[in-house]
């Protein structure tokens, strides 16, 4: 009784968390202007306002914003693009992860 | 009330030299930066009502002639240029407030005063490179014009959450000044939302910035 209790708690963990990876999107965009850390701070700070975002990180050498979605949360293209202006830059192209 | 003033300021110019950074943030953001130079002291904070506009209150003090000025200024995104490995801006800024004199020669007179000027920079990971200038008028008490380029290049190329280091050059003139010369090299460091620049120029001034914004 106690190996089948272990049993379908280990069944429950791991469902959810591959539910939980399936559900989680990941977003790239490439960013045109993106060389000063300092600057850059206002993605992270625009980014951070928008809800269905859990976090983002930034690379310089790539010019490349990563955005993590919530579970089950989208951001649209045009979203996206007025959130980099914003920020004072501009989007040069959006990928997702496969 | 004078005397605070010129203590406080007499303090921030031995500490504080001429900061450049974007007179704009992100939309919400605000921003204090505390300025110094040969001839006057300043502190400047903004908000940025858009990634283009960002309006604040400034208060400076020029010491050679002894006056204060209190205004409301205006900071505007007029172009920028941003490429896959470099940015450029343009932008133009404009105070208007009030000119109050602690020379005995002006009886403490009080006029009407402000600025106009334009600033522009170029930057890569590498390189660095700004003009700015700016044309004051006060009424009785003072007009002067003034203008600056900076020059800086960063001994290593650091990523996001690093910390960063830029060797750095500023040439100020202004003609009216006595010393209306005047060269800067310093070391700017940053990181996160904290920017740090310590220098001394060739008359041995030492100069320390310190921009936070939030």
């Amino acid at each position: 009784m106690k190996k089948l209790l272990i049993k379908i708690f280990t069944l429950i963990v791991l469902f959810n968390l591959s539910y939980s990876i399936g559900n989680t999107k990941v977003i790239y965009a490439y960013v045109n202007g993106l060389v000063c850390d300092f600057c850059a701070r206002s993605l992270e700070k625009n980014f951070e306002k928008e809800k269905s975002v859990k976090s983002i990180t930034i690379d310089l050498q790539q010019k490349l914003l990563t955005i993590v979605l919530k579970k089950d949360k989208k951001l649209e293209d045009s979203k996206i693009i007025k959130l980099v202006n914003d920020a004072g830059y501009d989007v040069k192209e959006i990928k997702y992860e496969k | 009330m004078n005397i605070l003033i010129k203590i406080i300021f007499g303090i921030l110019s031995f500490l504080f030299t001429e900061i450049t950074a974007r007179p704009i943030s992100y939309p919400g953001g605000w921003t204090v930066m505390l300025m110094n130079n040969n001839y006057k002291n300043s502190i400047h904070t903004h908000y940025s009502l858009s990634s283009k506009t960002s309006v604040g209150y400034r208060f400076e003090y020029f010491r050679e002639n002894e006056y204060s000025l209190n205004a409301l200024q205006i900071n505007r995104l007029l172009k920028r240029w941003n490429e896959p490995n470099s940015q450029a801006n343009l932008y133009i800024k404009a105070a208007i407030g009030n000119a109050n004199s602690h020379k005995k020669k002006f009886n403490e007179k009080s006029s009407l005063a402000g600025f106009l000027g334009f600033s522009g920079d170029w930057e890569s990971q590498r390189y660095f490179v700004s003009y700015d200038n700016r044309y004051n008028e006060a009424g009785e008490i003072d007009s002067f014009y003034q203008q600056s380029l900076r020059f800086g290049i960063a001994p290593y190329i650091g990523d996001y959450g690093d910390l960063h280091t830029w060797l750095m050059v500023k040439l100020e003139h202004i003609p009216e000044a006595h010393q209306n010369f005047s060269l800067t090299p310093h070391i700017r460091i940053f990181k996160g939302f904290h920017l740090l620049e310590v220098g001394a120029n060739l008359k041995r001034k030492v100069m320390l910035n310190y921009i936070y914004r939030y």
